[in-house]
């Protein structure tokens, strides 16, 4: 009896040692800045300076006007199509690593051919493709000293083409990564059960490695959507007035129009969404979840 | 036979998606050798000029010293405060964990703006000026997931026998501490600091919010290409690309090592 008491007691004083410092943490640096969002977001701005209220007009304005409510949409299609191209580019390449390398240093090497891209500079990689679309870039010289065309196309960039391009292109090695951890773990005997069984190639391919292939798609899509949601450098680079997402829109609020009501009204309710986002995607992954 | 399929349609595919990450990266070291001031076709000839401009400029020299500085602190605090986050979480039942779980994992969907928007009324409100601490503070609250996540994989997946076996044989909770946990979760921690870095390395949302007077790497070659397209721009990022490459080639290592240590310890 007096053991249990003191394991008890040691485990509420190991709890409080491990749980107090991250517990203070993000208190004082998440949901204190949090609430301070959604205090702003209830003020509004009167000759640039903060006036407190008490309205929820930001909030509603966010979900309902047309500019705020079309650029969230907006980067929500982005962000869609981003993780689904991203998916479709990795799968060929996670699906390579996991069944058709046949020596552990092939495995290293193309691993390795992933991982340098993912690592390479954000920023780097998306003026990259400003030097390949763009009026003097890559494609248009080439086009133009072969003579197919005299002046340089501006369809390449400056649009939502080259926003999602790009963000396909920085998203495609951690789509990689995260589908090939699923593939590499589905054991070899389940395969060869299947193929002993009758399936073809195909079969097992559609029946069998893609089923089982959901959790790290789903998981490598979830993160590759927020990313590319939120992200503010690929529209500033690459993008035009047509391809403006919903970070552009807070940074502009504050460093152009001062309006820091607004801005912490998306803030919340871009906060309220990635909260959905994450509870949907836990139950996603604990429904297509396999133990093996 | 774990090979499945036509091995040649596979490899070409994924050969493609190859291609098209490379392109891009080939280009652009291609250009910053390119004797031309502005980035296109023809090739006028080879230099280095763009690179020795490079060690010159003052502010990418600094910009440096100042990413290098954030990254470390944002590994420092990340494994300071992440670590115990994840032991509570794997380790102990308490009220509203689950809510503290969601808390925690938020950062990892929420655009980088606007916890740098929510850090910057706060920042205003207590009075502190903007500095490198305080893009570090910033950068903290959103990376601490990933020391979190992956140390949390790693406390579940070596269970609680070994501790349990220690506290047994009389083992105090720092002794089990230092001797068992830590000692697991070594590599796990290594490659969460390791992550970090370089992704703190090559941040913007958060840094563009927070920063003050001096200027992170990514901030500096960011109003490098709004002002204008130099090759010297080409030059710094193959500089950045290699530098990765580098990185990558001591991680793999690094990883490689302790997935030996850990299969020797399972037998």
């Amino acid at each position: 009896m007096v053991n249990v008491m003191t394991a008890q007691t040691n485990s509420r004083n190991g709890l409080i040692l491990w749980l107090a410092p991250p517990l203070l943490w993000f208190t004082v640096f998440m949901l204190v800045p949090y609430a301070l969002l959604f205090y702003y977001s209830l003020g509004s701005v009167e000759y640039m300076t903060f006036k407190p209220g008490f309205s929820f007009a930001n909030l509603g304005r966010v979900l309902t006007s047309a500019p705020y409510l079309a650029v969230l949409l907006k980067s929500f299609k982005l962000g869609v199509i981003t993780a689904v191209g991203a998916t479709i580019a990795a799968f060929p390449v996670a699906f390579c690593l996991a069944f058709h390398t046949t020596s552990r240093t092939t495995r290293t090497f193309v691993y390795f051919l992933v991982i340098v891209p993912w690592w390479a500079s954000y920023l780097v990689k998306a003026y990259a493709w400003k030097t390949i679309l763009g009026s003097n870039g890559l494609i248009n010289s080439l086009l133009m000293s072969l003579h197919l065309i005299n002046e340089p196309l501006t369809f390449f960039l400056y649009n939502q083409f080259s926003v999602a391009l790009t963000l396909i292109y920085i998203f495609t090695p951690f789509a990689i990564l995260s589908i090939y951890a699923q593939l590499e773990r589905i054991p070899t005997n389940v395969i060869e059960g299947a193929k002993n069984l009758g399936a073809t190639d195909f079969e097992v391919f559609r029946r069998v490695i893609v089923p089982l292939s959901l959790p790290g798609v789903v998981a490598g899509a979830v993160i590759t959507f927020s990313l590319s949601f939120g992200d503010f450098v690929a529209p500033a680079l690459v993008g035009g007035p047509d391809a403006v997402m919903i970070s552009n829109i807070v940074v502009n609020l504050l460093g152009v129009a001062f309006d820091w009501p607004m801005a912490a009204a998306i803030g919340i309710v871009v906060i309220a969404f990635a909260m959905t986002l994450i509870s949907v995607a836990q139950y996603l992954e604990h429904k297509a979840a396999v133990r093996f | 036979m774990r090979a499945l399929g036509n091995r040649h349609l596979a490899w070409s595919l994924a050969f493609a998606v190859l291609a098209f990450l490379y392109l891009p990266l080939l280009v652009m070291a291609a250009f910053s050798f390119n004797d031309s001031s502005y980035t296109g076709l023809p090739f006028t000839g080879m230099t280095i000029h763009w690179y020795t401009d490079l060690i010159e400029n003052g502010q990418i020299v600094d910009s440096i010293g100042a990413s290098v500085y954030v990254a470390l602190g944002v590994v420092a605090l990340s494994t300071l405060f992440g670590l115990p986050a994840a032991i509570a979480l794997d380790r102990y039942s308490f009220p509203f964990k689950e809510a503290f779980r969601r808390v925690v994992l938020l950062p990892i969907a929420l655009p980088g703006v606007i916890t740098g928007v929510s850090l910057l009324l706060f920042y205003m409100l207590i009075g502190i000026k903007l500095s490198l601490n305080t893009i570090i503070l910033g950068q903290g609250t959103g990376l601490m997931c990933v020391t979190i996540t992956e140390v949390f994989a790693r406390l579940q997946q070596i269970g609680r026998n070994q501790e349990e076996a220690a506290r047994n044989l009389g083992a105090t909770e720092a002794e089990v501490f230092w001797r068992v946990i830590l000692p697991n979760i070594r590599s796990a921690l290594i490659g969460a600091a390791l992550i970090t870095f370089s992704v703190s390395f090559d941040e913007i949302a958060v840094t563009y919010l927070l920063t003050g007077r001096s200027n992170t790497l990514p901030m500096t070659i960011w109003s490098m290409l709004r002002r204008s397209a130099t090759p010297e721009v080409n030059a710094v990022s193959t500089v950045v690309v290699v530098a990765s490459i580098v990185l990558v080639v001591v991680g793999i290592r690094l990883a490689r090592g302790s997935r030996a240590g850990r299969a020797e310890w399972s037998l």
